[in-house]
């Protein structure tokens, strides 16, 4: 890699060629990205009534109407509560899968693709299907727990509040495992095998040598998923979207629902405005803390 | 011998309860598409169909207007894949082989709009949009979905590059190839299945995008695949579900198909890119 220095050995002689090579990209994004940032950061600090239009500068006062709305406390605890239940329960579930899809035995490559499936097809289509299944009279889940004896009386999983936000958790959960046992069987074959043979040669269990050679290793990697898992599931739309659209009585809604409808349902430019910069803000702070660890790995490697 | 066999199925024990779950939507999906409508709604559901009815599948191409759906969400995944590629392949070359000044800035910013998902920003999409007319026109969705799979696909291509050896450039270079020569002969065939994968993926993000989609277009004549089923369940009374559930089908399994296919190349393209 000594060449790199050297621009001439590149071939691509002048200083000018790595700018120029990357110039459509950056415009591409300012231009798409970036405008839009720029505008809703506009937008927020100003009035503006439903059509758009912006005026004068007023104070913040999008943000304070926005932060003592009478459901944006609630919001923002299901947002919290959506986040942490699909987040934890994804990887409690993905370790032990991936540390049996690391194992070799009989039909591995199928179970990996089965695995993998949920991956493929887009959240729409799940959380179509999922809803169909859910259906309180025709619906395949309540037939099925019915004809196991689980069940007596049809429930309306969907139109219940009690039953409707756990049951998407429960569907976020499974749409984001292929994602995040791919990530750790990444990082279980990047493992060197030959400390393994040693502890098991020195007399450690296998829960020992999972315990205190399996996880730490796998940390960096651990890490990783759970900063990426956290921005996509707290950005996730679709599923809810579909399934519910946040009824029944809001008891599903989340801040990225909430904030279509501010948005496209309500009219309520302001607000909505300010609520994209504040989730944003938010986004930006995941981000930076990923970088930072993925740097630390990049470093280490 | 004997102990694989019993280790296997130990492990597949174990797998069971996540495997049946994972394949129960699909077998939803593939029950519903084949039953006759009037046994759809009945109370106690049946898994199995007393005739395979495949009507439903060119009743729902034609009436729930499948087809153009199908046309539409290609070209405009086809069109945002080349423009994606061809925007974003200069740019990973720099990042790969190229020492300049803000190397390391350029890496933070394709972090960050990497980060970014489109909901966050949709009103202010919309508004951009808006303001170069291009509101329910599908070149509008093609520009969006190139600038939310730009950082992804340079990360990505950036991650492989740099695992394609140095010297054979530099041998061609002794040998008199110029820079175009030895990019068109030497660079891209040898980055050529690094391209194709995240082809697939840009692909398959534009295929199953809902958002922009929703927000964006207005007449059902433009819907996309993704955008046009949902639009079959969502604010109707009358849900038609077999004919929901078949189109739910014909837009899953091409996907699902080349996923499972190609999913040995996809996840270990995918850790190279995602770890580094």
């Amino acid at each position: 890699m000594s060449g790199a220095a050297n621009p001439s050995a590149n071939g691509m002689g002048s200083k000018t060629a790595p700018y120029m090579l990357i110039l459509p990209a950056i415009l591409f994004a300012f231009w798409i990205i970036g405008y839009p940032i720029y505008d809703l950061a506009n937008m927020s600090v100003h009035s503006v009534n439903r059509f758009g239009v912006t005026t004068t500068f007023n104070d913040f006062n999008n943000y304070s109407r926005l932060f003592s709305h009478q459901l944006f406390v609630g919001m923002l605890v299901r947002t919290l509560i959506w986040t942490f239940g699909v987040v934890v329960g994804t990887i409690v579930l993905s370790v032990p899968v991936a540390l049996i899809l690391n194992e070799k035995f009989f039909g591995r490559q199928i179970a990996r693709i089965i695995i993998m499936l949920p991956w493929a097809v887009s959240l729409t289509m799940m959380a179509i299907v999922w809803r169909w299944s859910l259906n309180g009279q025709s619906g395949m889940v309540n037939a099925t727990l019915y004809q196991f004896g689980m069940l007596q009386s049809p429930i309306e999983w969907l139109a219940t509040a009690g039953t409707a936000f756990p049951i998407e958790i429960a569907v976020g959960i499974l749409v984001s495992i292929p994602f995040t046992v791919t990530v750790f069987l990444g990082g279980l074959s990047s493992l060197p095998s030959d400390i393994f043979e040693a502890a098991r040669i020195d007399g450690a269990s296998a829960w020992q040598r999972f315990r205190y050679l399996t996880m730490p290793l796998l940390k960096p990697f651990l890490n990783i998923v759970l900063v990426l898992n956290f921005i996509y599931v707290f950005n996730s739309f679709p599923l809810i979207w579909v399934m519910t659209q946040g009824d029944p009585a809001n008891s599903t809604d989340i801040l990225v629902t909430w904030l279509y409808k501010l948005a496209f349902r309500y009219g309520e430019l302001g607000m909505a405005s300010a609520l994209s910069v504040v989730m944003f803000l938010i986004l930006l702070a995941l981000t930076i803390t990923y970088a930072m660890l993925a740097m630390r790995n990049e470093r280490r490697n | 011998m004997e102990n694989k066999l019993r280790k296997s199925l130990l492990l597949w024990l174990a797998l069971s309860p996540l495997i049946i779950i994972i394949l129960f939507p699909f077998a939803v999906m593939l029950s519903t598409a084949l039953k006759p409508p009037l046994e759809v709604l009945v109370y106690p559901p049946t898994w199995l169909p007393t005739e395979l009815h495949w009507q439903n599948f060119s009743a729902m191409w034609e009436a729930a207007r499948i087809g153009p759906a199908v046309f539409n969400s290609t070209w405009v995944s086809l069109a945002a894949t080349a423009i994606c590629l061809v925007v974003a392949i200069p740019a990973a070359y720099a990042a790969a082989r190229m020492e300049f000044r803000g190397l390391k800035l350029f890496r933070q910013f394709l972090l960050v709009t990497q980060m970014l998902s489109p909901i966050v920003l949709v009103l202010g999409i919309f508004r951009l949009m808006a303001k170069m007319g291009m509101v329910d026109k599908l070149p509008a969705l093609v520009l969006a979905y190139v600038a939310f799979n730009l950082a992804f696909s340079v990360w990505m291509l950036q991650a492989y590059f740099q695992t394609i050896p140095r010297e054979l450039e530099e041998a061609a270079k002794l040998d008199g190839a110029s820079a175009f020569q030895r990019l068109r002969l030497v660079f891209l065939p040898l980055a050529t299945p690094a391209i194709g994968i995240t082809a697939v993926f840009v692909f398959i993000y534009c295929w199953n995008e809902f958002v922009l989609a929703m927000t964006l277009l207005r007449s059902p004549e433009h819907n996309t695949l993704t955008f046009q089923v949902f639009s079959l369940v969502g604010g109707r009374y009358q849900i038609q579900w077999e004919q929901v559930m078949a189109a739910t089908l014909v837009a899953s399994l091409p996907v699902a198909v080349i996923f499972a296919v190609l999913q040995r190349y996809l996840v270990s393209g995918l850790t190279v890119g995602a770890v580094k």
